[in-house]
């Protein structure tokens, strides 16, 4: 299928995938709850978009009740349920005020896992086609860029975001690899993640009941002496 | 359980059975892990009516969270037994999601600060390990479906059909997703070093889960790990695998031998030492000979068995006791001597003493590991069990025939708290002198299952 690519097509493919780049580093520079779920929530809808461009390229008509769903799901309804969650919690500061690494640093670090994730695609035994050369990379920085988001902030807010992140990556890669799972395995993953989502506002709910804070500097408690 | 037993002797008749157009595929190995989980649910929802009733007595529960336990504690073993009954490769990582989902509501019951840091860790520890082992799948996946004409269609994530495939596949792609593959699912399994959730949990949740997701939950992540090795070992032959899991395994096991030594808190413990025996069964699964993997299956029923029935006489004595340290638990056998006794069976057991079920299997690994020439691996595998088994049996024995601390009412705690640790001491008795025969049975098909991978190479 990929002599059908038109030349503007694949202007599209780099353009939808800076984007996406750039609503992940919103992620990362940003310090308010509520900033890093719009920076999730565009990533999401462009990711959407992203995979009705390949439903489009492909013809596989699947992919388009999959990039509903993901409009859907992912990028009305867990915003939704996430801006519910910060505005009942009961901390007056919604900002992540001092994480882990600081957030120039952080900048820094996420720069380095792109460049390493462009060249760890170049390692990586997939045949390339179009689609496959631009998105890839993509959804390896997204999934640093997440992990690397949960190991470096305080807030556990920002670490629901950060796995949202790993787990647009990971959707991304399946997408563009594989052409997607088959339609009952997406609809598995999604249900999976929105309960993921609501059972961790109910932890976060819990969290700043009984801590007063969402910081996770509280939950260091369990250990071995 | 008597659909269990009921699909278990379907399964000694045909071996495999296959529904819902491929969508649900079962063998040997699925057999073993669905009695295992039927057997270790159906004991512990025995013992958690006395357990949460004491618990709904003391007011630590009120009437909604008791129903949202039973709800929980059902949605669990459902989540549970889809693991291994799904062919779909697809369907078993969601099904695994699913139970850290559930077991996450079931730990955070209780709205101690405890139980709220042991959830977090493990959602977020478990959901990012799954989640680098989805990436491996969708690895697999895509090596499937370069070889394979129904691509993009269901069946392109079947089991079954990548085993079919399997020796097409692009070794490096292979190599590359099974490493994803193993840290992801072991990081549910409890390896070291991604074990950390596991403690934090098992000793924050209500001992009936604890029973659960130590004894099979952690069997289930394994059973994922398994189904990717007999891919792989299709694919480039067993040897890759077979190292990696013997490494993963000795680390566990030398981790767990230093943390249960310096353990104070008996839960912990209890934890560390499933850390202990999923490294054992990662081993033997790695010495890649028959008997190894032969022990290895059965110390997979084995293990669930010995710690379902730690965890239940422990959840008893620290209701009796208020306390889950070791140092303020002593003199069990005194003030409650059935309980007291069975705590010191599966204490015994679990540290592998010759008579019980744990000793028999121990034994068939290292003698396949001796007889594979793992001579190295063999060797530190018996130092660190004779630590463990040192440490742990020192805080045993201080636990069960110290003297209590201070005067203390005698008596067990109820029949219904009784009952579930007779029945899993008579089985672990049975076990211990022989296998029985339709078992045996089982566990020798599930091991030719893993082991063809070997003998095609």
């Amino acid at each position: 299928m990929s002599d059908l690519i038109l030349p503007t097509q694949i202007d599209l493919l780099h353009v939808s995938a800076v984007i996406l780049l750039i609503a992940t580093f919103g992620i990362v520079v940003r310090r308010g709850f509520s900033d890093w779920l719009h920076a999730y929530r565009y990533q999401t809808i462009i990711l959407a978009g992203v995979v009705t461009l390949i439903a489009f390229v492909t013809s596989i008509w699947e992919l388009y009740i999959v990039s509903a769903l993901t409009l859907g799901i992912k990028a009305i309804i867990i915003p939704k349920v996430l801006f519910y969650v910060t505005k009942k919690l009961d901390s007056p500061i919604k900002l992540e005020m001092n994480p882990y690494v600081s957030l120039r640093i952080s900048v820094i670090a996420s720069a380095l896992l792109v460049a390493m994730s462009y060249f760890m695609a170049l390692q990586l035994p997939i045949s390339s086609d179009k689609t496959i050369s631009v998105f890839l990379p993509v959804s390896f920085s997204l999934f640093f860029i997440g992990l690397f988001i949960i190991i470096s902030r305080r807030k556990a807010l920002n670490q629901i975001v950060g796995l949202l992140t790993i787990e647009n990556g990971l959707f991304l890669f399946a997408v563009v690899v594989t052409h997607g799972f088959s339609l009952i395995i997406e609809i598995g993953l999604m249900a999976d993640i929105l309960v993921g989502v609501i059972i961790s506002s109910i932890l976060l709910f819990r969290m700043s009941h009984t801590f007063d804070s969402v910081d996770i500097k509280n939950l260091e408690s369990l250990r071995d002496d | 359980m008597i659909q269990g037993l009921f699909l278990l002797s379907s399964i000694l008749e045909k071996k495999s059975i296959s529904i819902f157009d491929g969508l649900f595929y079962l063998d040997s190995l699925s057999a073993i892990m669905i009695i295992t989980i039927s057997l270790v649910g159906f004991i512990s929802s025995l013992y958690s009516v006395n357990y949460m009733g004491r618990q709904y007595d003391k007011l630590i529960v009120d009437r909604q969270k008791l129903v949202r336990y039973y709800q929980g504690f059902n949605m669990f073993l459902f989540t549970m037994l889809l693991v291994p009954i799904s062919n779909n490769l697809g369907i078993m990582w969601i099904a695994i999601e699913a139970t850290t989902l559930v077991s996450v509501l079931l730990i955070m019951l209780y709205t101690k600060q405890g139980s709220i840091e042991a959830s977090w860790k493990y959602l977020l520890i478990a959901t990012v390990g799954l989640s680098l082992a989805l990436f491996g799948i969708i690895l697999f996946y895509y090596a499937n479906s370069v070889y394979d004409n129904s691509f993009n269609s269901i069946h392109g994530m079947d089991w079954t059909n990548m085993v079919k495939n399997a020796p097409q596949f692009d070794p490096n792609l292979v190599k590359f997703a099974f490493i994803f593959i193993l840290v992801g699912f072991g990081t549910k399994a409890g390896l070291a070093p991604m074990h950390t959730w596991l403690p934090d949990a098992h000793s924050e949740a209500p001992s009936p889960i604890s029973a659960l997701l130590s004894g099979v939950l952690l069997n289930c992540a394994f059973y994922g790990l398994l189904r990717f090795h007999i891919i792989s070992s299709y694919s480039i032959g067993p040897e890759f695998s077979n190292m990696l899991l013997i490494i993963l395994g000795i680390i566990s096991l030398g981790i767990a031998a230093a943390s249960i030594y310096f353990q104070k808190d008996v839960k912990r413990m209890l934890a560390f030492s499933s850390v202990e025996h999923m490294g054992i069964i990662s081993v033997s699964m790695g010495f890649g000979v028959f008997l190894g993997i032969y022990g290895a299956i059965l110390h997979m029923i084995n293990h669930a068995v010995v710690k379902s029935l730690l965890f239940f006489s422990s959840g008893s004595i620290s209701q009796k006791y208020q306390t889950k340290s070791i140092a303020d638990t002593s003199g069990i056998i005194k003030t409650m001597p059935i309980t007291g006794f069975m705590f010191l069976i599966g204490g015994l057991a679990i540290i592998g003493m010759p008579p019980f079920n744990i000793f028999m299997s121990e034994f068939l690994m290292l003698s396949s590991g001796f007889s594979s020439e793992n001579f190295l691996a063999s060797g530190l595998v018996i130092l660190f069990l004779v630590i463990i088994f040192a440490s742990f049996g020192k805080h045993l024995l201080h636990m069960v025939f110290g003297n209590p601390k201070y005067e203390m009412e005698k008596g067990d705690l109820g029949k219904l708290s009784i009952l579930p640790m007779i029945i899993l001491v008579s089985v672990i008795f049975i076990m211990g002198i022989y296998v029985p025969e339709p078992l045996q049975t089982l566990i020798e098909d599930a091991s030719k299952i893993i082991l063809v991978g070997g003998a095609n190479s």
